[in-house]
């Protein structure tokens, strides 16, 4: 009897576990959320600052860092031509990331966690890959191009205290904020859009951008509260950003940095965008629709375009957002980004440009995904922002929001852009900017007459998507953009209905066998014959 | 001795069952985080997950049936009465929970799952007949020139090279994360230092555009150089790349 038992409780079992075996298929890859640094803040027992160790930072200086900071410091090496912001220059004191009141020079300490750390956001990359001592040896041989370091010998370290981040603290965070006039430069929303932050750019020597608070990855020195208190308090040397050492109470300093921590978002990137079925008749045209809040946002990092001359090394744009939604119609996207100094001395329009190949791919070949190439034709919908005032004036007066207008093109590489005829045209759009950020919709019907021309949508399938944008006043236009490479986008398959048949069978399959199994076991139950 | 018994032995396995499995799925990425120090949890591929699962319901059953007595009370659990509260609700949570498990796998089964993205690329394709022949001509200068040669090329990797590359040649240039074909690491061993020269060459002239299809041009940010860059300085870029990266070319073999 119990042999019986045992067999059909194997076979049970393996029933269970051949469905099983499905149900791990379904899980999608995700872009790693680890695409930034984290800065390090433990700092070894310091090397003695002899003349032989100075000596020997100089040749690591020369081996590793003039290229970019110059032979003489000043930051000014062959290769600092191609970057923004620029490299350090070491001859003044333009340190950044301190842990001493404003004005002075930083400590050992906070220069070896820099240099270990490296800054996001810069070409500065991390030296957690030379020795410490080699570390210590290079910041000792720094330190000679500043005079300073020697007569500020013993530099004020700013007390560091705490205040627990709680939504009243976060509040008074916000309201002084307001007080301190912090939005001047971060804008209301912190996306460093304020209406200073442009005039200043004349008054230093080099270009100068207010931090966008949303953006948690670019924060200098890094993004805990603790690393934002430290740059409330001590400022940043030689830049607008000074210290409210003096201006804040230690508390109030906590209340902003806890305020500024939660204004700031990481970068939620995925290499699939999920197209959602929406119920509704008409999808969204306004891009501030309630219903866009329905479709779930990926946020893609850019690059400046550097695979054709002329190169654009200092892209302004470091991300897009993307939602997406479709009906049995029409889909329709909305992209959106953070320029924080639209419509101030524009030379050129804002833009953005959607890239799909012509045809969804059988195989893994895709068209080029800079424009695409000679055996492969990519579709473009290209958003331009306009202004009433004209195309190159200077935007005073003008609206807040601006529609702007979409256009449809072909591309087979760079230099073979075709604009499609007015009966081809069928992309809708609207855009609007509104505290430092654009949002922009564009909505077209799933499937076109022009079938040769225009990618036509399928449900299920993974449809290559990229994205491109020029911010104005960075002087982007033409091939100066900022982009990204290939993504994906899939029409999400709606659960069909039968699907709940199948799980209504497979409970009622699963209550009989069980039934059967358990009667079976009652009506015979397990005896062991005594004495076995 | 007497012979402990369980009348909980089927709960028992059960608990087993489940205690592997919130295992794999929650302590064990945390463990491997610490264990091979990454910033990010490992994650227990689900494959792997699958079979750990299968080999740990059948050592339940295994062990359930390593005797007829642990067998017999292993079943007993099924049969009624006899027993405290406990024992007939834990029955009773087995009776409904066994149909809805079984829903639960067909549900997950049946509806529509996202497609994942295959990227499936030839890192090293043969190199083109025409670059075969080419040599380096500053490889066989003397050493006052080579030091020459290696820090003029290091000037213009560190200009053109490095917004993808890094500084370090390590890959992790500002560029990096945009480029979901990440930029090469040329420290790894596995790259640069495999290849000769000319193979360099070859990419650096030709970039992404210049691959055959098996490995994914379309993918591919390398810039193709050769409309602005000479072919002296794209030789000295790359004494400049392997110096900066630590790594050598691998040398031709000597065919005699």
């Amino acid at each position: 009897m119990i042999k019986a038992f045992k067999s059909v409780l194997i076979s049970l079992g393996l029933i269970v576990l051949m469905t099983g075996a499905f149900v791990g298929r379904s899980e999608v890859s995700a872009q790693t959320s680890h695409l930034f640094r984290t800065y390090k803040h433990e700092v070894p027992q310091k090397l003695s600052e002899t003349s032989e160790a100075i000596a020997e930072g100089k040749k690591v200086y020369e081996k590793r860092c003039w290229y970019c900071h110059g032979i003489e410091g000043k930051g000014d090496g062959p290769a600092s031509k191609t970057m923004f912001p620029k490299p350090r220059n070491f001859t003044r004191n333009e340190y950044k990331v301190r842990s001493t009141a404003a004005g002075s020079v930083p400590t050992d300490e906070d220069l070896f966690r820099i240099v270990t750390s490296g800054i996001e956001g810069t070409a500065m990359p991390f030296w957690n890959t030379i020795s410490e001592t080699e570390r210590w040896q290079v910041i000792y041989y720094i330190k000679t191009f500043n005079e300073q370091f020697k007569k500020d010998t013993a530099p004020k370290v700013v007390s560091v205290g705490s205040v627990a981040s709680t939504p009243d603290s976060i509040k008074r965070g916000q309201e002084l904020f307001k007080e301190v006039k912090c939005y001047e430069c971060h804008g209301e929303d912190g996306r460093g859009n304020g209406p200073l932050t442009v005039a200043l750019q004349t008054e230093w020597n080099m270009p100068y951008r207010a931090r966008d608070l949303s953006k948690s990855w670019n924060f200098k020195g890094g993004n805990a509260t603790e690393d934002i208190y430290r740059t409330i308090s001590t400022g940043f040397n030689e830049t607008p950003m000074g210290s409210y050492l003096e201006k804040l109470s230690d508390e109030d300093r906590w209340h902003v940095a806890h305020y500024v921590k939660s204004l700031s978002k990481d970068m939620a990137s995925d290499v699939v965008v999920k197209v959602k079925l929406s119920e509704s008749e008409q999808l969204p045209i306004e891009p501030l629709d309630e219903n866009w809040g329905k479709a779930t946002p990926v946020e893609v990092p850019l690059a400046g375009q550097i695979l054709a001359s002329p190169r654009h090394w200092a892209p302004s744009i470091d991300a897009v957002m993307i939602r997406a939604l479709y009906n049995k119609d029409e889909i329709a996207f909305l992209v959106e980004w953070d320029d924080s100094t639209n419509k101030q001395e524009e030379i050129f329009r804002d833009a953005m440009s959607l890239q799909f190949p012509t045809k969804i791919p059988e195989s893994l070949k895709k068209p080029y995904f800079a424009m695409g190439d000679s055996s492969g034709a990519v579709n473009l919908w290209s958003w331009k922002a306009h202004w009433s005032e004209g195309f190159g004036s200077i935007a005073s007066g003008a609206p807040e929001t601006e529609a702007g207008a979409v256009i449809e093109m072909n591309a087979k590489g760079f230099k073979n852009i075709v604009t499609q005829p007015p009966e081809s045209q069928n992309v809708t759009g609207k855009g609007i900017y509104q505290n430092g950020r654009w949002k922009v919709v564009m909505k077209r019907t799933l499937k076109t007459e022009d079938a040769k021309g225009d990618i036509q949508f399928e449900i299920g399938k993974l449809i290559p998507i990229a994205f491109a944008v020029w911010d104005g006043s960075n002087s982007d236009v033409a091939g100066q953009k900022s982009v990204s490479s290939w993504y994906y986008v899939s029409l999400e398959k709606p659960v069909p209905k039968t699907v709940f048949v199948y799980v209504l069978i497979a409970i009622v399959i699963g209550a009989s066998i069980e039934m059967w199994f358990v009667a079976r076991l009652r009506r015979f139950p397990p005896k062991l014959e005594e004495g076995q | 001795m007497a012979k402990k018994r369980s009348k909980f032995l089927m709960i028992w396995v059960i608990t087993a069952v489940i205690c592997l499995f919130l295992f794999l799925k929650y302590a064990s990425p945390k463990i491997f985080q610490v264990l091979m120090a990454k910033d990010h949890t490992m994650p227990t591929p689900s494959t792997l997950m699958m079979w750990y699962m299968i080999m740990g319901i059948l050592a339940g059953l295994v062990y359930a049936t390593t005797s007829n007595q642990k067998f017999a009370d292993f079943l007993g659990f099924l049969l009624p009465g006899g027993g405290p509260t406990i024992k007939i609700l834990l029955q009773k949570v087995l009776f409904i929970g066994f149909p809805v498990i079984v829903g639960w796998f067909v549900y997950s089964w049946a509806i529509p799952g996202a497609a994942s993205p295959v990227e499936l690329r030839i890192q090293h394709p043969t190199l083109p007949q025409e670059f075969e022949k080419l040599e380096n001509p500053f490889r066989q200068t003397d050493a006052e020139t080579q030091r020459k040669c290696i820090e003029e090329g290091k000037i213009l990797f560190q200009t053109y090279c490095r917004p993808c590359h890094g500084s370090k040649a390590d890959g992790n240039g500002p560029f990096s994360n945009s480029f979901r074909l990440r930029p090469i690491n040329f420290q790894d061993p596995g790259t640069i230092a495999t290849v000769v020269d000319n193979y360099v060459f070859w990419r650096i002239k030709e970039g992404g555009p210049g691959l055959p299809s098996e490995s994914t041009p379309w993918d591919s940010a390398m810039p193709s150089w050769k409309d602005d860059l000479k072919d002296d300085e794209i030789w000295k870029i790359i004494m400049g790349e392997y110096d900066t990266a630590g790594v050598m070319p691998r040398q031709r073999e000597k065919l005699e």
